[in-house]
C-alpha cells in the first residue's frame, strides 16, 4: 500500500511509507508464450528494521543507523542543515552550483519528465520515485529551514515539512533510488536537471556528514586511494593477474602476448575498470590481442591508482572525484604517454574525460579519449582481418548512459557492430534516448541488505523488458543471443538480471563487451573467442 | 484615478525591470561549473544529431565546432512551439500552448502600444488606412497581438487551471501560489478582453500610453482601467514567481545543458578552472580536510596515500 501520495506524506510515521509489491510492478513481455517468473522481493528482517533507516520503501541502500537519543537526533539534523547551506556556497560547491540553483529555482513541476524515468514507470508509478519528488522535497526543506520563510509564505509554498531524523533518513535513501541516468533532464524544456539534485543530496550527506553506501565510499573511493583499486587489487596482485591473463590468451588463441606495463613514452595509456581483471578478464585479453595485432604502442600501469579507471566520486562526492581524477592524470604524466584511452567503463568515461575536464589543468591536462572511436579506427582501417560470419548470431547493443546521453558517443560502437555482426539489431529506444541498465550510479556494486532486489526488480526492469523485446523474433533458447554491454557496471547489472530471471538457460541470452566481439571475428584466431557456457 | 493608473504603471515597469535585473545578475554571476551536458547538444543537427566531438579519434587535434546560432535559434523558436510538450503530453500542450502564447503576446501588445503612442507623438498616424506603412503595421499588429493574446490566454488559463486541479501528478505538486498565479493571469486576460469590447482598436490604450510618455496622464473608461491595474499588479507580482524561467531557460541550455566547451591546455577556460581550484572549502566530512583549497585537497591524497603505501 502506498501511503505517500504527496510530498507532505514524507512526515508520516508509517514503516514503510511505500510498500513495493511484485504485482504493482510494470509487466514484462511474454517470451516463448510463458510469463517471466517473478522471484519474490526480499524484505528487511525485524532486526534490520530496528537497526537501519529503511522506512521509505522497505529497502536499504545506505544502511543509515537510527539515532539512539534525542541529542543524537538533534546533532544529526544540525549537521544536515549545515551541509544544506554549504551546497549554496561558491567556495564549497562551485562545481555544480549553477545547475543546482537553476534546477531548484526554475522547475515548474509540469511533470513532463515523469514518464521518462525508468524507475518511476517500472515501479508502477510510485509517487516517491517520480523525478520531481526529491527536488520538491528538498526545495520545501530549503524554503523552511534555509530561506527561513515566514509561516504564511511557507503555507503558500506548501513548505511546512517537519524535519526529523526519519525525514532526513528517507531523503538520504531516496537519493539512492535514482540511477542518475538523466533521462528526465533530457526531456525538460526548461533545462532543469532533477537527477543532478539527487547527486547533490548524496554529496551533502557524504561531504558534510560522512554518510554514503559502504560499497561506494569505504570499499570504493577510499580503498582505491589507499590500495590502488576498488576491487582491493594491489599493484603486486595485479602483476599476478596479468600473468594469468597472458596464459589465458595463449591457451585461447595460441598467441604469445606480453602485456606492456609502465612503458614510458607509450602512445596510449589504457585504463580499464579493475572489475574486469576479476570478473571479466576476457575483456582485458581482447584489448591486448587487438592492440597487439594492430601494433599499437600502448601500456598499462601498475602504479597505485593507474590500473583502475573507476571514479565512484562522480556518483556522490566531488572531493573524492577530484582526488581520483588527479591521481589518474598523475600516473599518465609520470609515464609521459601521449594520450589516455578509457576502456569499456561508462562512468569512467564520463568522470575522466568530461567531468574532470574542469579539474585537470597544466601538465595534468593530458588528452583523454574513449576507446570506442579508437576501436572503430582499428576495425574500419582494415589493419585487422575480420570475418563477420564468426559473429553470425543475434546481437543487440545496450548503450551505457554515461557514454551516449552524457557524452554523445553514439555511432562508433554501432559502425563496429554493423561491420562485424551480421545479425545486429537495435533495442528500442537506443542511442541518447536509451534506458539505464538499472545498475547506474553505483547500484550495480551495492550489495548490502536487500538493495540488490530493488535494483534487479525495479531499476533494471525497463532494461530487461527492452532486451526481451529486442529478441522477440529469435526467442528459441537454441538460438544463442548476445547483449553487448560495453561497460563494467552495466555488465554487472546484466549478470544479475540474466541470472535472476534465468535468461541464459531458458532463452539463450548472454552478455559481454564490445571488444570481445571484435576479437571473436578475427580471422587469424582459430577457435571462437566468445564462450557460450553459463 | 488617472494618477493612480499612471503611478501604478510607472512603478510596475520600473519594479519588474529592477527585480529581474537583480535576479539575472545573480544568476549570471554564479561560478563556472563542472561540465554536466546532456546530449544531443546540437539541436536540429541531422548528421546524426546525437554525435559529439568525442566520436572523433584524437578529438583535441581537430578544430572546435561552434553552434551558438543554431542553438539560439532552436531556443527562440521553441517559445512558439513548445516541442517537448507537444511530443510528450499533447493534452497538457493543448492548454499550455495558448497560455504561453497569450503571455508572450500580451507583452508584445504592451510594447506595441508604447511604440504606437510614440509614433503618434512623432506625427505618424497609427490607424487603419494610415498613409504610413509603419503606422499601419503598428495598428494592425497591436490589434492582432491584443486580441489573440486575450482570447488565447483566457482559454489557456482556464484549461491549465482545470488540468492542474484534475491531474493527480500536477495537483500534488501545485501550491496555493501556483493557483493564485493562474487566477491572476486569467483575470488579466479577461480584463483585456473586456477592455477590447469598449476600445475595439485599442486607441484609448494608445492614448493612455501617450499620456504616460508625455507625463500627462489621461482618464480611461473603467474596463481599460481595470486591465491597466491588473496588468501592473501582474508585473509587480511576477518577480516573486518562477516566471524568470522564460529567460533563464536560455542560459540553462546555453551555459549548462549544452555546455560542451573543452578545457584545452593554455586556454582562457583553463585559467578560470585554476581560479576555482584555488577556492578554499569548508566541508566537514571525515574524509575532507577543511580549509584546504580544491587543488590542495585533490593532490593531497596522492602525497598522503603514497606515504602510507611506502611504509
Amino acid at each position: 500500500m502506498s501511503l505517500c501520495k504527496k510530498i507532505e506524506d514524507i512526515n508520516r510515521a508509517d514503516d514503510p511509507l511505500v510498500e513495493i509489491k511484485s504485482t504493482d510492478l510494470m509487466s514484462l513481455p511474454n517470451i516463448l508464450d510463458k510469463s517471466i517468473q517473478e522471484p519474490p522481493l526480499k524484505r528487511l528482517t525485524e532486526e534490520q528494521k530496528q537497526q537501519y533507516e529503511g522506512s521509505l520503501d522497505g529497502f536499504v541502500a545506505i544502511g543509515l543507523p537510527r539515532p539512539k537519543s534525542k541529542q543524537e537526533e538533534e546533532e544529526f539534523i544540525r549537521k544536515f542543515l549545515n551541509g544544506l547551506e554549504k551546497l549554496f556556497i561558491k567556495e564549497n560547491n562551485w562545481t555544480f552550483l549553477q545547475p543546482l540553483v537553476h534546477s531548484l529555482e526554475y522547475c515548474v513541476k509540469c511533470q513532463l519528465c515523469s514518464d521518462s524515468c525508468p524507475v518511476y514507470v517500472a515501479s508502477g508509478r510510485k509517487e516517491i520515485y517520480r523525478p520531481t519528488f526529491r527536488p520538491e522535497l528538498l526545495r520545501r526543506i530549503i524554503n523552511k529551514y534555509v530561506k527561513k520563510q515566514r509561516a504564511w509564505v511557507a503555507k503558500l509554498t506548501r513548505s511546512d515539512i517537519e524535519l526529523n531524523s526519519t525525514v532526513i533518513g528517507r531523503l538520504a535513501e531516496l537519493a539512492y533510488r535514482c540511477t542518475l541516468c538523466r533521462r528526465c533532464t533530457q526531456v525538460c524544456p526548461i533545462g532543469v536537471d532533477n537527477a543532478l539534485v539527487s547527486r547533490e543530496i548524496r554529496k551533502l550527506f557524504s561531504q558534510e556528514m560522512g554518510i554514503a553506501p559502504r560499497e561506494i565510499h569505504e570499499l570504493g573511493t577510499v580503498q582505491q586511494l589507499k590500495v590502488g583499486s576498488t576491487t582491493g587489487i594491489t599493484p603486486p596482485a595485479l602483476e599476478d593477474i596479468i600473468l594469468f591473463i597472458e596464459e589465458e590468451i595463449k591457451e585461447k588463441t595460441g598467441k604469445e602476448i606480453k602485456i606492456p606495463f609502465n612503458k614510458k613514452g607509450a602512445d596510449v595509456l589504457l585504463l580499464h575498470n579493475a572489475g574486469e581483471f576479476i570478473s571479466w578478464p576476457e575483456n582485458i585479453e581482447a584489448f591486448a590481442i587487438l592492440f597487439d595485432a594492430a601494433n599499437i604502442r600502448w601500456t598499462l600501469s601498475s602504479e597505485l591508482g593507474g590500473y583502475d579507471a573507476v571514479n565512484y566520486g562522480v556518483w556522490y562526492d566531488d572531493v573524492q572525484m577530484a582526488r581520483i581524477a588527479v591521481k589518474h592524470a598523475q600516473v599518465a604524466k609520470e609515464l609521459q604517454v601521449k594520450k589516455i584511452n578509457v576502456g569499456e567503463c561508462g562512468h569512467a568515461h564520463k568522470a575522466f574525460i568530461v567531468i574532470a575536464d574542469r579539474v585537470l589543468t597544466g601538465d595534468l591536462n593530458i588528452p583523454r579519449e574513449s576507446a570506442f572511436p579508437f576501436l572503430e579506427n582499428l576495425v574500419l582501417s582494415g589493419k585487422i582481418r575480420l570475418d563477420p560470419n564468426r559473429n553470425n548470431f543475434p546481437v543487440t547493443l545496450h548503450d551505457p548512459c554515461n557514454i551516449v546521453r552524457l557524452m554523445g558517443i553514439v555511432e562508433p560502437q554501432r559502425r563496429i557492430l554493423r561491420k562485424i555482426c551480421p545479425q545486429f539489431m537495435e533495442m528500442e529506444p537506443h542511442g541518447v534516448d536509451n534506458y539505464c541498465c538499472g545498475g547506474g550510479s553505483g547500484f550495480a556494486i551495492m550489495g548490502g541488505r536487500n538493495f540488490p532486489d530493488w535494483r534487479v526488480h525495479i531499476s533494471g526492469r525497463m532494461k530487461l523488458k527492452q532486451i526481451l523485446e529486442a529478441f522477440e523474433n529469435v526467442k528459441k533458447p537454441e538460438i544463442k543471443k548476445y547483449v553487448c554491454a560495453p561497460c563494467s557496471n552495466c555488465k554487472g547489472q546484466m549478470r544479475d538480471l540474466i541470472s535472476t530471471y534465468g535468461l541464459q538457460e531458458k532463452y539463450g541470452i548472454r552478455y559481454g563487451g564490445l571488444v570481445e566481439l571484435i576479437v571473436n571475428a578475427m580471422a587469424d584466431i582459430e577457435k571462437p573467442f566468445i564462450e557460450w557456457e553459463a | 484615478m488617472r494618477i493612480l493608473l499612471a503611478i501604478a504603471t510607472y512603478f510596475a515597469y520600473i519594479f519588474i525591470i529592477f527585480m529581474y535585473s537583480i535576479k539575472l545578475k545573480k544568476y549570471l554571476r554564479l561560478p563556472l561549473h563542472l561540465r554536466t551536458e546532456v546530449y544531443p547538444v546540437i539541436p536540429g543537427d541531422q548528421t546524426p544529431k546525437e554525435r559529439s566531438y568525442y566520436e572523433d579519434p584524437d578529438w583535441w587535434t581537430r578544430p572546435q565546432r561552434h553552434h551558438l546560432l543554431q542553438r539560439v535559434w532552436f531556443l527562440f523558436s521553441d517559445y512558439f512551439l513548445l516541442r517537448e510538450y507537444f511530443r510528450r503530453d499533447r493534452s497538457y500542450w493543448l492548454f499550455l500552448y495558448p497560455w504561453h502564447i497569450g503571455f508572450i503576446l500580451i507583452i508584445i501588445f504592451h510594447i506595441l502600444c508604447f511604440f504606437g503612442a510614440l509614433a503618434s507623438l512623432l506625427g505618424i498616424p497609427v490607424a487603419a488606412g494610415s498613409p504610413s506603412i509603419f503606422g499601419n503595421a503598428i495598428y494592425g499588429l497591436t490589434l492582432a497581438a491584443g486580441v489573440i493574446s486575450f482570447i488565447s490566454g483566457l482559454f489557456g488559463s482556464i484549461g491549465i487551471l482545470i488540468k492542474r486541479l484534475t491531474d493527480k501528478g500536477l495537483r500534488n505538486y501545485a501550491t496555493p501560489q501556483n493557483y493564485f498565479t493562474y487566477i491572476l493571469l486569467l483575470a488579466v486576460f479577461l480584463s483585456g478582453l473586456y477592455s477590447w469590447y469598449f476600445d475595439p482598436v485599442f486607441s484609448v490604450y494608445r492614448n493612455f500610453w501617450k499620456g504616460l510618455i508625455t507625463f500627462k496622464p489621461i482618464d480611461v473608461e473603467p474596463a481599460t482601467a481595470s486591465h491597466i491595474l491588473l496588468f501592473a499588479f501582474l508585473l509587480i507580482y511576477l518577480p516573486f514567481t518562477r516566471s524568470l524561467h522564460y529567460i533563464t531557460r536560455l542560459f540553462g541550455f546555453l551555459l549548462i545543458r549544452w555546455d560542451d566547451k573543452p578545457n584545452l591546455r593554455g586556454s582562457v577556460l583553463e585559467k578560470k578552472v585554476d581560479e576555482m581550484l584555488n577556492l578554499k572549502i569548508s566541508w566537514n566530512g571525515p574524509h575532507v580536510k577543511p580549509d584546504l583549497t580544491w587543488k590542495e585537497i585533490a593532490s593531497e591524497a596522492i602525497v598522503r596515500e603514497k606515504k602510507q603505501v611506502s611504509k
